[in-house]
């Protein structure tokens, strides 16, 4: 093409005005504060966060529609405590959200989201069993969930909490995730790329 | 066409198109400016809308703290070659994630104030886009965007080559126009600076500038001038007309004077001549009766006798000095070459052997001969030599000089040489000078000095006839000098042409 040299000049030109900007910007730019952080947060906490946030990512099927969006915890009452702290007075999409910890079993149908903690390993699978085809978003830490048939799994990656995705169970239960959400999952299973399509 | 003319032209030529480059100059300047104002604007919120996409895309990477992702995100700006860089910062103003061009220094970013969901920082050629990220209802992010203007310097560069041919193209139409409008408002006006120049130039009033068909203001000043120079010619023509009136009243008269002085020359030359027969009767039958009264023995009768024949010896040269006087105004002028020294020695012989007695000396220079009549020159140095020969008379020893003045003054202007009659005798008093020339004034007694008072009258009637003229310098008791000149015609040795050209001088 004949604009070949001629984009070349033109960007030998502008890196030399560009550090002149850089420069101008340097000048006018107020000192930045760094902010001060708290206590850095646990991997728990760091959980509990994503779980009220996977509440914006996902959209349950129609008819299932109701006022409050419930995620519940089997396993840790700690987990479920910091889990009421963050979704206190928030709200997504008009719903509110109410944290409810799953002791009986067969609680766990009502739920919107179920986060099964490691504490309630032993009853995984019979909670899993129970809300399967039902639009319940099941998420957990422990190893292996998705290979047990859950939807979302929380992995440690470079000493920061990731999180992978099976797409099947999410199909069967009939809620549909966001491609955002999925763009930033570690690994996402039963894609229409294929099995293990990473992004 | 003359110079003035042709500096109109291009004056107006100049006018043009300095008005046209001018006007297109601001219009374009003006133009041009909007656009690549608008086109910069549009840049600016087409580099807003790209930071709202990118801004969008990165809600989930921030949310989960995905800077790998954020990165792919921010990497699908290199698409745009303007974009040298971008970067997302967390709600809390931390980089989360960058994407610079390759040797690039990442930006140290302005800080988006609290509440605040967009802004732009641009300088002439940069501009920094922030735009704030909103997720439900939160602020979870901000995305920068900086990048480069230099598209609108291309766009100006080009805008000035467009302007530049535009330019060009209208300085060619306008030169053009500017040729038509010469012929239309030009000409006429370097016609009427022709004909008002051929008018000056030859007074020839009976000129007219051509009018157009047009009535415009040109035309209105051509007729105006037309109308002018008719005005000139009408009163020109009123002049001439009452110039010849006036000259053919002043032929007029001057022959009606020239008749009655004729006239009355004619009449006092008779009188005198008629007066000069009895005269000589009366002096002739004095004589005798001297004779008879001596031989009578009556020695009383004799002296009585002469007074009779002084007295008609005093008649007889009034009677001259009147035929002389006469004469010099009625015979004419018949110019030949004449040594007036000759003459001069000549009448200073005579006056020595009319009264051995006196001591006169006389000095008598030889001058050049001069043209002019000689029995008339005569009659002047006469009247002149007699004059000062009688006004020295009262002293015992006097001297009378002739000759030419050698210095050049303002009175010899008439162009003859300069002659003068000196002598050291009585004088006259200055304050009286102008009366010397007029017949019968005197300035000093007829008891001191006999006289007729119309000797000099005579002299300036000839000088005048010969073209020349005579004035006179003294004090009383310091003698007088008499200068006159016979005129520009009275020196032979010039030729016709010298002659005029010492005059211009």
């Amino acid at each position: 093409m004949i604009h070949g040299p001629r984009m070349a000049r033109k960007q030998a030109v502008s890196s030399q005005v560009l550090l002149l900007l850089w420069a101008l910007l340097l000048a006018v730019t107020p000192a930045r504060e760094v902010l001060a952080q708290p206590a850095a947060p646990t991997q728990y906490d760091v959980q509990a966060v994503y779980l009220f946030d996977f509440a914006k990512f996902v959209r349950w099927p129609a008819g299932s529609g109701h006022e409050t969006i419930s995620i519940c915890v089997a396993g840790q009452q700690v987990f479920a405590d910091t889990l009421t702290r963050i979704v206190a007075g928030e709200r997504v999409d008009s719903h509110t959200l109410s944290v409810r910890l799953v002791q009986q079993p067969q609680d766990e149908a009502a739920c919107d989201i179920l986060f099964i903690g490691s504490a309630a390993e032993g009853r995984l699978d019979s909670m899993l069993a129970a809300t399967n085809g039902k639009s319940v978003l099941t998420v957990s830490d422990v190893p292996g969930f998705l290979d047990r048939g859950g939807m979302i799994q929380f992995l440690i990656v470079g000493n920061r909490v990731r999180f992978s995705v099976d797409l099947r169970p999410v199909a069967r239960s009939g809620i549909s995730l966001s491609s955002e959400l999925l763009k930033v999952a570690v690994a996402v299973k039963g894609s229409a790329a294929g099995e293990g399509g990473v992004q | 066409m003359s110079r003035q003319n042709a500096s109109l032209s291009a004056r107006l030529t100049r006018m043009n198109l300095l008005v046209s480059g001018v006007v297109l100059l601001i219009a374009a300047v003006a133009f041009f400016s909007f656009d690549l104002l608008s086109f910069r604007n549009t840049l600016i919120r087409n580099l807003d809308a790209e930071a709202q996409i990118v801004g969008d895309n990165s809600v989930s990477a921030l949310i989960f703290n995905d800077q790998q992702s954020a990165a792919n995100t921010l990497k699908s700006l290199q698409r745009s070659p303007a974009i040298l860089g971008a970067a997302l910062t967390t709600s809390e103003g931390t980089v989360f994630a960058r994407y610079g061009r390759p040797n690039l220094d990442q930006p140290e970013l302005h800080l988006l104030d609290v509440g605040e969901t967009e802004r732009v920082w641009s300088s002439g050629t940069h501009v920094l886009v922030a735009h704030r990220i909103v997720f439900q209802g939160k602020a979870v992010g901000v995305v920068y965007i900086a990048a480069q203007l230099t598209e609108i310097g291309r766009r100006a560069r080009e805008y000035v080559v467009i302007a530049f041919l535009i330019l060009l193209f209208c300085m060619a139409a306008a030169l053009v126009i500017s040729n038509i409008s010469r012929r239309l408002i030009a000409q006429p006006i370097i016609s009427l600076a022709d004909t008002a120049l051929l008018v000056s130039r030859d007074r020839d009033y009976s000129l007219r500038a051509k009018i157009d068909a047009d009535a415009s203001e040109i035309a209105v000043l051509v007729e105006a001038f037309n109308t002018m120079l008719a005005q000139i010619e009408q009163r020109d023509a009123a002049l001439n007309e009452a110039r010849t009136d006036l000259e053919v009243r002043v032929k007029e008269r001057t022959a009606e004077l020239q008749v009655a002085n004729r006239e009355l020359e004619a009449f006092s030359y008779t009188v005198a001549h008629d007066l000069r027969g009895p005269l000589d009767a009366i002096s002739g039958i004095a004589f005798l009766l001297a004779q008879r009264a001596g031989n009578a023995g009556d020695r009383n009768i004799g002296p009585m006798v002469d007074q009779i024949r002084i007295s008609t010896a005093n008649m007889g040269s009034l009677i001259d000095d009147l035929l002389n006087f006469a004469r010099a105004t009625t015979v004419a002028v018949k110019s030949m070459p004449v040594d007036l020294s000759a003459i001069a020695l000549e009448i200073s012989a005579e006056l020595t052997r009319s009264d051995p007695g006196r001591l006169v000396d006389f000095v008598i220079d030889k001058t050049p001969e001069v043209l002019a009549d000689a029995g008339l020159v005569r009659i002047v140095l006469d009247n002149l030599l007699r004059n000062s020969w009688k006004y020295t008379s009262h002293h015992p020893r006097a001297c009378i000089e002739f000759g030419v003045k050698q210095t050049f003054d303002a009175k010899q202007t008439a162009g003859g040489p300069v002659f003068f009659v000196r002598d050291d005798g009585a004088g006259f008093d200055p304050t009286h000078a102008d009366r010397l020339f007029q017949p019968f004034q005197r300035l000093h007694g007829k008891s001191d000095f006999p006289g007729t008072g119309i000797g000099l009258a005579t002299v300036q009637r000839i000088l005048s006839r010969h073209g020349g003229s005579i004035w006179a310098e003294g004090a009383v008791e310091k003698g007088a000098t008499f200068y006159f000149d016979l005129g520009a015609e009275a020196n032979p040795g010039r030729s016709a042409e010298n002659r005029t050209g010492w005059q211009e001088l």
